[in-house]
């Protein structure tokens, strides 16, 4: 797991409750408030999205809002900067596929 | 549209520290953040700072963080969260973003300190998920709680390089190397001498040559670099790693100060596109300052204190203070700020190599190369003319060789053993006329973890070594483990024989091991056999 249960400095990490939510179409958990980003890395979620042309892999790199590597498709709408989105229960995340959903293989 | 008196772009501590000021001169200031937490990149800062008490030193940075939010509050600064500010237009009118608004506001005087943003380099495979900036990695570990990656290499190794390889440490990750194209170490010696006695390789002159992988980050490759800084053909080296970290400095962020209209300069030592200010931080547009990062990179506590002298600045040209109240209060600013701006490190400095230390002892090139002292080094800074250091009874070693800007050692010990002096960038000096009881406060209050308790007599053909410990489990009294070198190799078997957690010594946790008296100047860490450094498995394919 991916997640720090204990830090030397900072003890214990304040979590929300936590929620399940879609991450192409398979269930996911992670906690309320955390961004969506943050529950996808803890679940070992690494590509967030294909680009356009070259069909290349991004994921996290700058993590604070900036660089818009980690967009991925919220709930519909593509473009989202999922580092500094908050993770709401029930939320619908696509991977972005240039800018529309990816399409999954089930 | 809504009018202040003072609009600050940016809460992070430069323009927190602005706004507080101004506010305790009366003023109405309002503070816009394009993010959802105040406080900037201090919340992300789990160690302790440097400088003096003035600078709040030894205080971890996000608590200097709490501090300023709560000061912030008190003195009626409006924070805005989630607003981004997007113009700057004439008579200092401010577009601002807040949700899928946009709205006006003005004042009669702004202050920008929007910080600046991380630098990257470019490599085959750099835009793979798993490269990261080294700010990712603190804002997934020391933010939300979140491993980066299970190893990690880091390239860079400025205090952002070191200081994050530790805190990758701290989390439970594994830092595999930390890489530099420079030939010597960045940042202090202090940050660097702790990550190498956890084992960590240094490679300077070499640089990543290609990030391995299909859809994520599953290797990297490093070569040696020439003097011109090009990869020489032959040297590349491999390390299975998930992570790449990439900490290779920071770009001021003054898209609005151009914006403005500012006059601006490109200044290398600045770090990039910088506004030209005054020695308070005013533009050349009268009343419209710039504070901390973005008019200069440096660090969070000069950072504090040109956002105060910004705030007070702002506060004089409206008439919220005197000019006599300004200057004086100016003044000591100036001297707080100017005794961070000495020695090795200082703004000035970059660039300038030093043979020898303000105190006349060449300098450890072991240090600068490997991150760590040789032994000769030892010797020529721990039997130094102007200290006398004893090899009987218990004793403080201080392993601090460059001159940097911090002094909390010497107000730590009670006793008077240690002594820094009027410049904070002295050598710390021991007066061993003065009896150390072993309190350990030094060692808790050292930044650099570069302070030791030794005792040569604890028992015969024994010596104890009291160090600084941070990471989890914390060890327990009478258990066994493995005595590390200062280069982070094993030494031989090491017993706890005390452990001390005090609520002054602030999460560092002191552990006192028995090591062969022989050892007494070489063991500096203290491994487990369950390995909580993150480092497993690494010593014995080093060896």
């Amino acid at each position: 797991m991916n997640r720090i249960s204990e830090h030397p400095i900072l003890g214990e990490t304040e979590k929300g409750q936590l929620v399940t939510f879609f991450m192409d179409d398979k269930m996911m958990e992670g906690y309320a408030g955390e961004p969506i980003a943050v529950a996808l890395k803890a679940a070992g979620l690494m590509v967030h999205r294909y680009t356009h042309k070259a069909h290349e892999p991004r994921g996290i790199f700058c993590a604070i809002g900036r660089c818009t590597d980690c967009v991925m498709i919220v709930d519909g709408v593509p473009n989202i900067r999922t580092c500094i989105t908050p993770l709401v229960a029930g939320m619908k995340v696509q991977t972005q596929d240039g800018v529309t959903a990816l399409e999954v293989n089930k | 549209m809504k009018r202040y008196d003072l609009i600050v772009v940016g809460a992070g501590p430069s323009g927190l520290s602005a706004a507080i000021e101004a506010a305790r001169c009366g003023m109405s200031v309002a503070v816009f953040d394009e993010n959802a937490k105040p406080g900037g990149q201090l919340f992300k800062q789990i160690h302790k700072f440097f400088g003096s008490k003035e600078h709040q030193a030894k205080i971890r940075g996000f608590k200097i963080g709490e501090t300023l939010l709560a000061e912030a509050d008190e003195a009626g600064v409006e924070v805005f969260l989630n607003a981004t500010v997007a113009g700057i237009y004439l008579d200092k009118e401010v577009l601002v973003q807040i949700g899928a608004a946009m709205e006006h506001f003005k004042a009669d005087t702004i202050i920008i300190a929007t910080g600046a943003a991380e630098n990257m380099i470019t490599f085959d495979g750099w835009t793979l998920p798993g490269v990261i900036g080294a700010g990712a990695a603190q804002t997934m570990m020391n933010l939300y709680g979140i491993k980066p990656g299970q190893r990690v290499l880091m390239l860079g190794s400025g205090n952002v390089g070191l200081v994050v390889s530790f805190q990758l440490m701290q989390a439970g990750c594994e830092v595999v190397a930390l890489v530099d194209a420079a030939p010597k170490v960045g940042g202090y010696g202090v940050h660097a001498a702790k990550i190498a006695r956890c084992g960590v390789p240094f490679y300077l002159s070499h640089t990543i040559t290609k990030a391995e992988g299909s859809d994520c980050v599953s290797g990297v490759e490093i070569s040696q670099v020439d003097e011109d800084f090009i990869p020489i053909p032959g040297t590349q080296k491999h390390f299975d790693v998930d992570t790449i970290c990439l900490a290779v400095g920071l770009s001021p962020m003054s898209q609005l100060l151009k914006m403005a209209g500012c006059n601006m300069v490109d200044d290398p030592r600045r770090g990039g596109q910088v506004p030209q200010v005054d020695e308070n931080g005013e533009t050349s547009i009268p009343g419209l300052f710039a504070a901390g990062d973005v008019s200069g990179i440096e660090e969070a506590s000069s950072a504090m204190i040109k956002g105060r002298m910004s705030g007070l600045a702002a506060a004089a040209y409206l008439g919220f203070l005197n000019e006599q109240d300004k200057d004086n209060r100016l003044a000591d600013l100036e001297v707080a700020l100017d005794s961070l701006h000495q020695g090795m490190f200082a703004p000035g400095s970059k660039g300038k190599t030093f043979a020898k230390t303000d105190e006349g002892i060449a300098v450890s090139q072991s240090l600068l190369k490997k991150g760590y002292l040789d032994d000769a080094d030892i010797e020529r800074f721990i039997h130094r003319p102007d200290q006398t250091i004893k090899n009987s009874g218990i004793h403080p070693v201080i392993e601090c060789t460059q001159n940097i800007p911090c002094n909390p050692c010497q107000d730590a010990c009670t006793r008077g053993c240690i002594k820094v002096g009027k410049t904070i960038t002295a050598l710390p000096r021991i007066d061993a006329a003065n009896s150390c009881t072993g309190c350990g406060m030094c060692i808790a209050s050292c930044s650099g973890q570069a302070i030791f308790l030794v005792d040569e007599d604890y028992a015969p053909g024994y010596a104890s070594i009291t160090l600084p410990y941070e990471f989890l489990p914390r060890p327990q009294k009478g258990e066994l483990g493995t005595a590390l070198s200062r280069s982070g190799q094993p030494l031989g078997h090491a017993e706890i024989i005390d452990v001390r957690n005090a609520k002054a010594f602030d999460q560092t946790t002191l552990v006192t091991i028995k090591v062969p008296v022989e050892q007494a100047m070489t063991a500096r860490f203290y491994q487990p056999k369950t390995n909580a450094a993150g480092q497993s498995g690494k010593k014995e394919i080093r060896q």
